[in-house]
């Protein structure tokens, strides 16, 4: 059978690349500074805004949606949902197509990423105040120093824990605990309470690194030094050989079947875990009636400081956006307190401004107030365009290592140079 | 009339002029026509743009100015062969359609055959249940094979506990991690070859069968000389169409281990879906080009086995 | 009707098979020869039934679940707290009716477009001659060689310089051109008697009559089967319709269901399970519509 390489269609395919290639070439004289962010013109909004929102806040930014146009009634603000799963997909296609909306969400570790495709229209600074947001949240719309989006939820990791077992096993977590206090209070509850583990940590896989950073954090690592990735550090070895001994302990499982983490939490074969604010909601559905009362919150540890990770989603405008002006006052109008106190309320996501916690249930629900603390000491992975891929191999160094097949040195080592190879990016 | 001599005229060989040469000519090029332009806006046209891609460093960081991209000409492959992780993809894909062709095959074919052998009763019950695999979601089958193969209580192993062998953590395993894909797509895909095989099966005339049968020609041989044959067209579609499938196999890998335990079950479809997804735009057409080399010169070989002669 | 006996060409093994005669199957409940098939196949068919069947009838039973019985370790297989409130859910949340109709026409239309498209071209390449002929074949299969996900952003650009983001045509379009359907048909038509075509050309029936009124019906069986394929395969698409959409109107099923059904964190396992089995069911029904082509007798057009 004849190949497409016969001299045809050779022929075919060299002509068209050579004239695709003819018109190719990147600039080196532009710079790949960000234009100043423009100013927002003052007085209401008006005209079509065009809003994708992600999954189950999607589908309630409709009502919120509503109260923007009762006050500005010359806009109309159109919403389409579009399913978590593949948004990153749609979104990326839809800047390749030119068919962007005005404004979207995104999960804060993409935006880096679509902001260095320059699609991205930087956060007007007269508009929106940083200081309102947290730290940490505001710290994942910035890329190279300026902010090109808004938070809009947020969320942090905690320690899950049965507070029933706890109790049976005379430990209890505490504010300032070390992570070596973590480790005996979940040897405690597997050796006093009957619990099959203690806690359970994800052993590397996909997105481990989000469950293994804060401790590299709470000793002082930084991920990045300068314009390379400093894996190989000592706080992130340190780190790394505490994380690893929860699996050589037999503290955690390296083998949890999906979906056994709730089913073990709830009758009690594990007996704490580390997750987001999401799970709330999961144990409630799942565990029953009198649960609730079974399992509470701890802190993260304090070694040099307490990090935890932080995510959640946040809000970007387009350059190519047909109603820029209208879009940032929409954005602007998603990220007041009352606002944000709605989206917890129909969505149940945590809000990203700092004073919508000083009321109501996120000001005295002690499961709530618990992420709101934490919530101030948390940081997210560094604002580079190639993160998502440099986790791989700082994903397998956590496997190898809490395997038992590596030693945290090698493993890191190995990472660094699979990371700098990769580099940051365009 | 034409003289029907065993074996049929071979249709391109009738390079003499006849009458309605022309016409025939002509129909050829009508009848192409509208798929003929459909496809090649639709198809051929990305299909050149993405492999120019391949020849230059575009990033999603540069969608917005495709153009503004340098070409680095054969960079990209040569880079290919030294990624590690690309290497174990090759071979993790390999090791897949090996054994999992014949497999998927062999099995499609016993279930073709053995629907097409007078099963009377519930035949549309049986046609449909072959299919289901084929058509339920994948959500559900990943729930239900991930129970199957749970390492405590799955089934799998609680069968093998019964004749005192103590079954291994299936899916966690690098060992055993790429078996339990390959069984789970040949499960999952042979309801599409039942199918095709079904079409194949109906042009093996059963007279040909009866008349060997009266002359004492056993099942088995009767299956080796007259079906196998009549069904070689069918057979080279099957083959070839599970191939080009398995050499870009991705679903199973993707719900069930996510390409772990340690890159065992990443395969080189999945690997370029990943580098798509951090944005390595003109890096994964070049591993997309790669595999599509390999699916061409795999195809053509499989031709040249069981293909008729043109 | 008369059953013909053919001859029986000498057909010695690794040589092209000789086109078989087409005749009428008749209501012999043969298999190799033998009477009705042994009982053993029964039982292994059903076994092998048995084991493919099970997903799929988790997944019906689960949709009775709630969710959070659906979540629980190991999966149980009957429903403990049966339920419709998944397909409450399902129906009320989702505005079903635009999304099954957009999901209705865009399968239709692409199914029924690669069955006439396909066919026309795969029995051009098997049975006319034309220069180039050899050509087109090799580039239809080349392309069905490529990893779809490569040419899936430039598509998206042209169809999005061409005025087609969210429109049926740009649903529709990318896919009426499919490479599968023109090799399944080539394949297929390539075993059929040449002397069906000569002699109905010596009766002076034009090309397109010949196609019309002799092949397509002796290709039941293939057409059939792409059929289901391409209804199954553009049913289910996600990807696509998901990027196409800007609005929506122009949803199809899958993305409504991923919508409604996958979130950030969790997802509702029980609305995932109701709406699969909804969106499995038009499948199901098109599949059992067209299988009794599958082993429709060949109609008789006897050469002798």
């Amino acid at each position: 059978m004849r190949q497409l390489s016969g001299p045809r269609g050779a022929g075919v395919v060299a002509l068209v690349t050579a004239l695709a290639l003819t018109g190719c070439g990147r600039d080196e004289g532009t710079s790949t500074e960000e234009e100043p962010a423009g100013k927002v013109a003052g007085g209401k909004a008006s005209g079509d805004i065009t809003v994708w929102a992600l999954g189950a806040e999607g589908e309630k930014l409709g009502e919120i949606a509503k109260d923007f146009e009762a006050e500005n009634p010359d806009a109309k603000v159109k919403v389409t949902v579009i399913p978590f799963d593949a948004a990153h997909n749609k979104i990326s296609t839809a800047i390749a197509g030119g068919q962007t909306p005005d404004v979207t969400t995104v999960g804060t570790t993409w935006l880096p990423e679509f902001a260095a495709t320059g699609a991205l229209d930087a956060t007007p600074t007269d508009l929106i105040d940083p200081s309102a947001f947290f730290e940490g949240s505001w710290a994942t719309t910035e890329v190279d120093g300026t902010s090109m989006g808004v938070p809009w939820y947020t969320e942090t990791r905690l320690i899950y824990y049965r507070k029933d077992l706890a109790e049976k096993a005379g430990v209890t977590p505490e504010d300032g605990w070390s992570q070596e206090d973590l480790k005996a209070f979940a040897k405690g509850l597997q050796d006093k309470a009957g619990a099959k583990w203690g806690i359970n940590l994800q052993p590397g896989g996909q997105g481990s690194w989000q469950t293994y950073m804060p401790f590299a954090w709470q000793r002082g690592a930084e991920i990045v030094d300068g314009e390379e990735f400093a894996f190989n550090t000592e706080p992130m070895q340190e780190a790394l050989a505490y994380y690893a001994s929860f699996f050589e302990e037999g503290i955690s499982p390296t083998d949890l079947a999906e979906g056994a983490l709730e089913t073990g939490f709830i009758n009690g074969d594990i007996g704490a875990f580390v997750s987001g604010p999401w799970h709330m909601g999961i144990l409630r559905d799942q565990g029953g009636a009198g649960f609730e009362d079974k399992w509470a919150l701890a802190p993260m540890p304090t070694e040099e400081s307490s990090t935890s990770f932080t995510g959640g989603g946040d809000l970007v405008v387009f350059k190519d956006a047909k109603n820029r002006d209208a879009a940032w006052k929409f954005v602007d109008f998603l990220t007041q307190p009352e606002q944000q106190q709605k989206l917890y309320e129909l969505v149940g996501s945590l809000p990203a401004v700092q004073s919508t916690w000083e009321t109501g249930e996120l000001s005295t629900d002690p499961l709530l107030t618990a992420f709101g603390d934490q919530l101030q000491d948390a940081t997210s992975s560094p604002a580079i365009e190639t993160w998502e891929q440099v986790t791989a191999p700082l994903d397998d160094a956590i496997e190898q290592v809490s395997l038992g097949q590596s030693d945290p040195e090698g493993a890191l080592s190995k990472a660094e140079q699979e990371a700098n190879s990769i580099g940051f990016g365009s | 009339m034409a003289s029907l001599t065993a074996g049929g005229a071979a249709p391109s060989t009738r390079r003499r002029s006849r009458p309605g040469r022309r016409r025939e000519l002509v129909a050829g090029y009508l009848f192409a026509l509208p798929f003929l332009a459909l496809f090649v806006v639709f198809t051929v046209g990305p299909v050149l743009a993405s492999f120019g891609m391949s020849f230059t460093d575009l990033r999603s960081s540069d969608v917005r100015n495709p153009l503004a991209v340098e070409a680095v000409g054969l960079k990209h492959y040569t880079d290919l062969f030294a990624d590690e992780t690309f290497r174990q993809a090759a071979f993790n894909t390999a090791y897949f359609v090996v054994i999992g062709v014949p497999l998927t095959m062999g099995l499609a074919l016993a279930v073709a055959v053995g629907l097409n052998s007078g099963i009377t009763r519930f035949k549309a019950f049986f046609r449909v249940g072959y299919y289901l695999p084929v058509v339920t979601s994948i959500v559900a089958v990943a729930v239900v094979w991930r129970f199957l193969l749970e390492p405590d209580s799955g089934l799998v192993n609680t069968m093998l506990g019964y004749a005192g062998i103590d079954g291994p953590s299936w899916l966690n395993s690098p060992t055993w991690a790429m078996p339990s894909m390959i069984v789970m797509a040949a499960w999952r895909n042979m309801g599409y070859l039942v199918v095709i095989f079904l079409a194949g099966l109906q042009l093996v005339p059963k007279e040909m069968h009866e008349a060997a049968a009266i002359d004492g020609a056993g099942a088995w041989n009767r299956f080796r000389h007259i079906t196998l044959p009549m069904l070689r067209p069918t057979l080279l579609f099957g083959a070839v169409i599970t191939m080009i499938g398995y050499l870009q196999f991705f679903e199973e890998p993707f719900v069930m281990t996510q390409g772990g335990p340690l890159d065992k079950t990443l395969s080189v479809a999945y690997y370029t879906y990943n580098q798509f997804g951090f944005g390595n735009y003109s890096y994964a057409a070049a591993m997309a080009y790669v595999l599509f080399v390999v699916i061409a010169l795999v195809t053509a070989v499989q031709f040249r086995v069981l293909g008729r002669r043109d | 009707m008369t059953t013909t006996r053919p001859e029986l060409p000498a057909v010695p093994a690794g040589t092209r098979p000789a086109a078989p005669t087409p005749r009428r199957a008749t209501r012999r409940p043969a298999g190799f020869g033998e009477p009705t098939a042994q009982p053993w196949i029964y039982v292994v068919l059903t076994g092998g039934l048995v084991l493919l069947v099970g997903p799929f009838l988790w997944m019906l039973l689960g949709s009775f679940r709630p969710d959070r019985e659906l979540k629980q370790v190991p999966p149980a297989w009957l429903p403990q707290d049966p339920t419709l409130e998944n397909y409450r859910n399902l129906f009320d949340r989702l505005d079903f009716p635009t999304y099954f109709f957009n999901s209705a026409v865009v399968a239709l239309a692409i199914t029924l477009g690669n069955l006439v498209f396909c066919s026309m071209l795969g029995y051009a390449l098997a049975k006319l001659d034309f220069p180039g002929k050899r050509v087109i074949f090799v580039l239809v299969l080349a392309t069905l060689m490529v990893p779809g996900v490569v040419t899936f952003v430039p598509l998206f650009v042209l169809v999005s310089n061409m005025g087609m983001v969210n429109t049926f045509p740009g649903l529709i379009f990318p896919f009426l051109a499919g490479p599968f359907g023109v090799f399944l048909m080539r394949q297929f038509i390539q075993s059929l008697p040449d002397e069906l075509i000569h002699a109905a050309r010596v009766d002076g029936a034009g090309e397109w009559r010949i196609f019309r009124s002799i092949i397509l019906p002796l290709c039941k069986p293939a057409l059939a089967t792409l059929g289901i394929l391409t209804f199954l395969t553009s049913w289910n698409n996600f990807l696509w319709p998901l990027v196409v959409a800007q609005s929506e109107e122009k949803y199809t099923l899958p993305v409504a269901l991923a919508i409604y059904a996958i979130g950030e964190n969790r997802s509702d396992y029980g609305l995932l399970m109701a709406g699969s089995v909804v969106i499995i069911l038009p499948v199901l029904v098109v599949f059992l519509l067209l299988q009794r082509h599958f082993v429709r007798g060949i109609a008789m057009t006897g050469i002798k």
